[in-house]
C-alpha cells in the first residue's frame, strides 16, 4: 500500500465500534484499503462482517450508538486538498459538501430508499440544489438527461411520478441517477443489486460499468456475492469480522487465493464459469459473536489450517503486486518491494 | 411431534413476552394499580362499613376526616363506600364492554379477512360508518329511543368497541392468508374455519390484547362522561361518573370539592393504570425490540 | 388530486342518505305526535279533533315512512327540520342559533391540540431518551387517562374560582373582541382538546421515531442536506401522514365531548342545547340535532382524508 497518484481515498487502521447495553461490538476493527481512481473495489463478505459499516463510516452516516475509535480515511479529490474524513464533523459543512457531491451512496434496499411523497425528479434535483448554483429548471433538464442515461423509457413522462409507481429495478436506476447526478468521483454502492430479480441484477452492473465508462467515477461495491465481484471488480477486499483478510487485484485474489478464508468462499459459492465438477463446499460453523471475538485471527475456530500463532497479532504479508495477506500461512511467502 | 415443537416455540415466545413485560417498570406499575382498585373495590363491604345508597341527614357535606375518610356528600353518603361500590359497575362496565367488542371484532375481522368478498365489503362500510358517527351521540339516539340502564350501556359499547378490534384482525388476516403456511393447511386438507381460527388468529391475538386495554380505558371514561351528564347509569346505582354529576353546580366545584375530587382520581389513576399496563404489553409484544 | 377530492364527496352522499334514514327511522320510534313537530303551535291550537285528523292526511303523515321519510329529507335539504315540541320555535333557527358556537369550540380545541400535540411529540422524537422525552411521555400517558370533564371541573376550580384567570361559565356572542373571546375558550377548548392534545404527543413521538429510522432519511443525508432539512422535508412531512390519520379517527369524540365540556362550562351550544331537549324528550329536536352533528363529524372526517391524499401521493393515486 504505497502512496500513490492515483489513490482516491486511503483507509487506515479504521476501526468503528458499537455500544450496546454495555456491550462493545468492534463492527469495523483496524480496516486499511486503498482505493484506486477510476476502477470499481469489490468489497465482499458474509452479512454482519462490516463491509456496510465501513462504507457508512466513509460517508460519516453511522448511527449514534457507533463510535470511531482510530484510524483515516484520506480523501483525495481532484477537487479539493487531501482531506481526512475522519477529521470532519458528521453533519458539519464540510462534510455535508462532500456527501452526495464527491462521494455519493446507493443503498441495498431501492424500495424504501426512496421518499414515497416526493416525485422522483425532485428526488434527484434536491442533491444539485443543495451542491450547485444553478436554477431548478436548469436542474430539471439534468436530472432528466441522467434518468435517460440510465435507460429509463419515457423519462419525460416518468420524471414527474412517483416512487410507487416504479419497478424495484426502475427504483434502483433512479437512485444511481440521483448518486451520480452531481458528478461524484466515488460512488459507494451498498449491495445495489440484493433485493432485484437476478436478470434486472446484470442489467443494473452492466449500466453502472457503462457509466463508469463514459463519466469516469470510482466504484466501492459491497457485496456478498463473489459471482458479481468476479464480473465487475477490478481490485478485491475480502473482510471477514471487522478485519481485511485479503486484498488484492481481481486476478490475484480469484487466481491465488492465499487466505483459507477466501478460499472457502470461493468453494462455497457457485462461481459462472466454474465446471460443475467442482462440488460447492458450506464453511464450517458460524461467524463467531462479534463481542467476544478471539484474539489474533478471527476465522481461526473455523479454519482447517488453524495453528498454535493464529491466536497472536498478524500482520499483513505482501505476497507480490501489492496482494495482501493476513495469515500466519502467507508468512514467509513476503516479496520485499521492488521483487 | 410437530404439535409439540410448536408448543415449545409459543412458551419460550410468552416467557419472553413475560420476561419483557416483569422488566418495564411501568407496565408493572400499571398492573399494581390496576390489581389493587380492582381488590378494593371487590372487598368494599371489608372497606367500609357504610351503604353507599343510603342518605345519612345527620352527616351532611362533612369534609375528609374522622368517621368519613373522604368525606360525605349533600345526602351524608360515605364518599369512600360510593367510590368503592361505584368503582364495582365502572370497571365492570368497562371491562364487559370491551372484552364484548373484541368477541365480536375478533369474529367479523377473522371471517371478513379469510373469506373475503361481499362479506368483507359489507362490514367494512358498517365500520366506517360507526367510526365516523360520534359515539356519545350514539348513545344518545338510543337512550332517547330504550331504557337508560347499565346493560344498555355495555351493550351500546359492544356495538360501537368492535371497529378497531375488527380492522386489525382484518387487517393481520390479509398479509397473513398469503403466508406458506396457510397454504400448508389447506394441502393438508384443513377446513376453512378450522385454518381461520386455530391458525391464523393465534397470530393476530397480540394487538388484540392491547385494543382490548386501550378499549376498556376508553370505555371506562365514556361511562364516566355519560354518567356526569345524566345519561349513562340510572343516578340510583352509584358509578364513578354518576358520583362526579355533583359536580355540575359551581358552588360544588367550589366549597365541598371533595365530592367530587375522589370519583374523578379514581377514574384517573385506574385509566392510567390500565393504560401503562398495554403500553408495556404493546412493547413487550412488539418483535422489532430486544 | 380534482378527481380524488371530487370522488371522495361524492362517496360521502350514500353516507348522509343513510344516516339520515337511520335518524328518521329513529324519530319514527319515538312516542308523541308527529304533527306537532311539523306545524308550529300557533296554527293548530284552536283545532278540533276531526280537523287535526283532516291535517294529518293532508300533511301525509298516514303515507308509508318511505314517502314521509323522501319528504322530510327533502325539508331538511331546505334547512326546514320542523318545530320544537317544547318551545315550538322552528329547529332550523334554533340549531342555526346554536351550531356556529359548538363548531367554534370544537376548532379552537382542535388547532390548539394540533399545535400542541405536534410541538411536544416533536420535541420528544428529537430529544428521545431524555428528561424532555420522558416528561412528555408522562404527559401523553396522563393526558389520555384523564376525563375531559374531570380536567374541565378542575380548571374552574383552579384558574377560575381561585385565581379568577377566566371566567367560569359561559360564551362571549359574536363580535366580541380577540381578547374577551380568548378568555372564553381557552380553559373549554384546552379540556375538550387534553385527549386529543395527549393522543397526538404520543402519536407524533412514535411516527417520527419510525420515519427517522427510514431508508430514504438516510438517503436524504447521504445527499449532503443539513439535517433541518433532512427533519422538515423528509422526516416531519412523512411523519403528519399516520398523523392526520389519527385526527380524522378522533374528530368525532371531540365532537362527542363537546356536548359534556359544553355542560362543565355552562357553554350555550347546541351540545348543551341537545341535553336540555332530551330531558325535556323533545325527540324531533335531539334527532335533528344528532343527525347534524353526524353531518358535521362526517365532513370534518372527509376534510382529514382529503388533507391525507395531498400528503401522501399514494392515497390519492388508488
Amino acid at each position: 500500500m504505497s502512496e500513490n497518484k492515483d489513490i482516491l481515498l486511503s483507509i487506515r487502521n479504521l476501526k468503528t465500534h458499537f455500544h450496546v447495553r454495555k456491550r462493545v461490538i468492534r463492527a469495523v476493527d483496524g480496516v486499511s484499503l486503498d482505493v484506486r481512481a477510476g476502477k470499481t473495489l469489490g468489497l465482499v463478505g458474509e452479512s454482519g462482517c462490516g463491509k456496510s459499516i465501513t462504507a457508512h463510516t466513509i460517508l460519516r452516516l453511522l448511527p449514534k450508538t457507533a463510535r470511531i475509535k482510530d484510524g483515516e480515511i484520506i480523501f483525495h479529490s481532484r477537487k479539493r486538498q487531501p482531506v481526512d474524513l475522519l477529521k470532519l464533523q458528521p453533519s458539519g459543512k464540510e462534510m455535508r459538501g462532500i456527501r452526495g457531491n464527491d462521494i455519493s451512496m446507493i443503498f441495498q434496499d431501492p424500495m424504501s430508499s426512496l421518499n414515497p411523497v416526493y416525485r422522483i425528479g425532485d428526488q434527484i434535483v434536491e442533491s444539485i440544489l443543495e451542491h450547485e448554483n444553478t436554477t431548478r429548471a436548469e436542474a430539471m433538464e439534468r436530472a432528466l438527461e441522467m434518468l435517460k442515461r440510465l435507460s429509463i423509457p419515457s423519462a419525460e413522462k416518468r420524471i414527474r411520478e412517483y416512487p410507487h409507481q416504479f419497478s424495484g429495478g426502475m427504483k434502483q436506476r433512479v437512485m444511481i441517477a440521483m448518486g451520480l447526478i452531481c458528478n461524484p468521483e466515488l460512488l459507494i454502492a451498498d449491495e445495489p443489486t440484493t433485493a432485484l430479480d437476478v436478470t434486472i441484477q446484470a442489467q443494473i452492473l452492466e449500466l453502472m460499468q457503462e457509466l463508469q465508462r463514459q463519466l469516469g467515477f470510482t466504484i466501492i461495491l459491497i457485496t456478498h456475492n463473489m459471482g458479481i465481484v468476479a464480473d465487475v471488480a477490478d481490485d478485491v477486499a475480502v473482510m471477514y469480522m471487522g478485519k481485511i483478510m485479503e486484498f488484492g487485484s481481481k486476478e490475484d485474489v480469484f487466481l491465488r487465493p492465499s487466505h483459507p478464508y477466501t478460499r472457502a468462499l470461493l468453494k462455497s459459492v457457485p462461481v459462472l464459469g466454474n465446471s460443475g465438477r467442482d462440488l460447492l463446499e458450506p464453511i464450517r460453523g458460524s461467524t463467531p459473536d462479534p463481542s467476544d471475538l478471539p484474539e489474533g485471527c478471527s476465522f481461526a475456530p473455523r479454519c482447517d489450517f488453524a495453528k498454535p500463532e493464529c491466536g497472536q497479532a498478524i500482520p499483513y504479508v505482501d505476497v507480490g503486486n501489492g496482494h495482501l495477506v493476513r495469515c500466519v500461512l502467507a508468512e514467509g511467502r513476503e516479496v520485499r518491494d521492488g521483487q | 411431534m410437530e404439535a409439540k415443537a410448536q408448543k415449545i416455540v409459543k412458551s419460550s415466545r410468552m416467557r419472553n413476552v413475560a420476561s419483557k413485560l416483569v422488566s418495564n417498570k411501568a407496565a408493572l406499575l400499571g398492573l399494581a394499580i390496576i390489581v389493587i382498585i380492582i381488590l378494593l373495590c371487590a372487598l368494599a363491604p371489608l372497606m367500609t362499613p357504610y351503604n353507599p345508597t343510603k342518605p345519612d341527614f345527620s352527616a351532611q357535606v362533612q369534609p375528609p376526616g374522622g368517621a368519613h375518610p373522604f368525606g360525605t356528600d349533600k345526602l351524608g353518603r360515605d364518599i369512600l363506600a360510593r367510590v368503592l361500590y361505584g368503582g364495582r359497575v365502572s370497571i365492570l362496565i368497562g371491562l364487559s364492554g370491551a372484552v364484548g367488542g373484541m368477541l365480536l371484532g375478533v369474529i367479523i375481522g377473522s371471517l371478513c379477512g379469510y373469506f373475503r368478498g361481499w362479506l368483507d365489503a359489507v362490514f367494512v362500510k358498517v365500520a366506517e360508518l360507526v367510526s365516523i358517527f360520534p359515539q356519545i351521540l350514539l348513545v344518545l339516539v338510543l337512550v332517547t329511543i330504550l331504557q337508560q340502564s347499565m346493560y344498555n350501556l355495555i351493550m351500546i359499547f359492544i356495538a360501537t368497541g368492535w371497529v378497531a378490534t375488527f380492522r386489525m384482525v382484518r387487517g393481520r388476516f390479509f398479509s397473513l392468508r398469503e403466508e406458506s403456511f396457510v397454504e400448508a393447511c389447506r394441502v393438508f386438507g384443513l377446513g376453512d374455519l378450522s385454518i381461520a381460527f386455530r391458525h391464523i388468529l393465534p397470530n393476530c391475538l397480540g394487538p388484540v390484547i392491547v385494543q382490548l386495554t386501550l378499549n376498556t380505558a376508553g370505555f371506562i371514561l365514556q361511562e364516566a362522561a355519560l354518567s356526569f351528564i345524566g345519561l349513562g347509569v340510572p343516578s340510583g346505582t352509584p358509578t364513578w361518573g354518576n358520583i362526579m354529576n355533583a359536580a355540575k353546580e359551581i358552588v360544588s366545584i367550589n366549597q365541598y370539592p371533595w365530592v367530587w375530587l375522589a370519583p374523578g382520581l379514581a377514574i384517573a389513576l385506574f385509566v392510567l393504570g390500565v393504560n401503562f399496563f398495554g403500553d408495556g404489553l404493546r412493547d413487550a409484544l412488539d418483535p422489532k425490540q430486544i | 388530486m380534482l378527481k380524488y377530492f371530487v370522488k371522495r364527496l361524492i362517496m360521502m352522499i350514500p353516507m348522509i342518505v343513510f344516516i339520515s334514514f337511520l335518524v328518521f327511522v329513529a324519530l319514527d320510534l319515538t312516542p308523541g305526535d308527529p304533527l306537532t313537530a311539523q306545524f308550529s303551535p300557533e296554527s293548530i291550537s284552536g283545532l278540533t279533533h276531526e280537523q287535526l285528523d283532516a291535517l294529518r292526511e293532508e300533511a301525509g303523515l298516514n303515507d308509508s315512512l318511505v314517502v314521509r321519510y323522501l319528504r322530510w329529507f327533502g325539508g331538511v335539504l331546505k334547512g326546514d327540520f320542523g318545530y320544537s315540541i317544547q318551545t315550538g320555535t322552528p329547529i332550523g333557527s334554533i340549531i342555526a342559533n346554536l351550531l356556529p358556537a359548538t363548531i367554534y369550540l370544537a376548532l379552537a380545541a382542535l388547532v390548539l391540540s394540533v399545535l400542541m400535540g405536534l410541538l411536544f411529540g416533536i420535541l420528544s422524537a428529537i430529544k428521545h431518551n431524555t428528561i424532555i422525552d420522558y416528561l412528555s411521555s408522562l404527559f401523553g400517558v396522563i393526558g389520555i387517562s384523564m376525563p375531559e370533564f374531570f380536567i374541565g371541573i378542575l380548571a374552574i376550580l383552579i384558574f377560575a374560582i381561585q385565581l379568577k384567570w377566566f371566567p367560569a361559565q359561559g360564551r362571549t356572542e359574536i363580535g366580541a373582541t380577540f381578547w374577551v373571546n380568548l378568555k372564553y375558550i381557552l380553559l373549554p377548548a384546552l379540556s375538550l382538546g387534553l385527549a386529543l392534545t395527549a393522543a397526538l404527543t404520543r402519536y407524533t413521538r412514535n411516527s417520527m421515531l419510525d420515519v427517522m429510522n427510514k431508508n430514504y432519511v438516510k438517503t436524504a443525508r447521504a445527499k449532503g442536506l443539513s439535517e433541518w432539512k433532512v427533519f422538515y422535508r423528509h422526516v416531519f412531512r412523512n411523519a403528519l401522514m399516520p398523523i392526520s390519520v389519527l385526527i380524522c379517527l378522533r374528530l368525532p369524540m371531540l365532537i362527542g365531548g363537546s356536548v359534556v365540556i359544553e355542560q362543565v362550562f355552562g357553554y350555550a351550544g347546541i351540545g348543551s342545547r341537545l341535553l336540555t331537549a332530551i330531558n325535556s324528550n323533545d325527540y324531533q329536536l335531539v334527532l335533528s340535532i344528532i343527525f347534524l352533528l353526524s353531518i358535521v363529524s362526517l365532513l370534518s372526517s372527509v376534510l382529514i382524508d382529503l388533507i391525507t391524499g395531498l400528503l401522501d401521493p399514494r392515497v390519492r393515486y388508488n
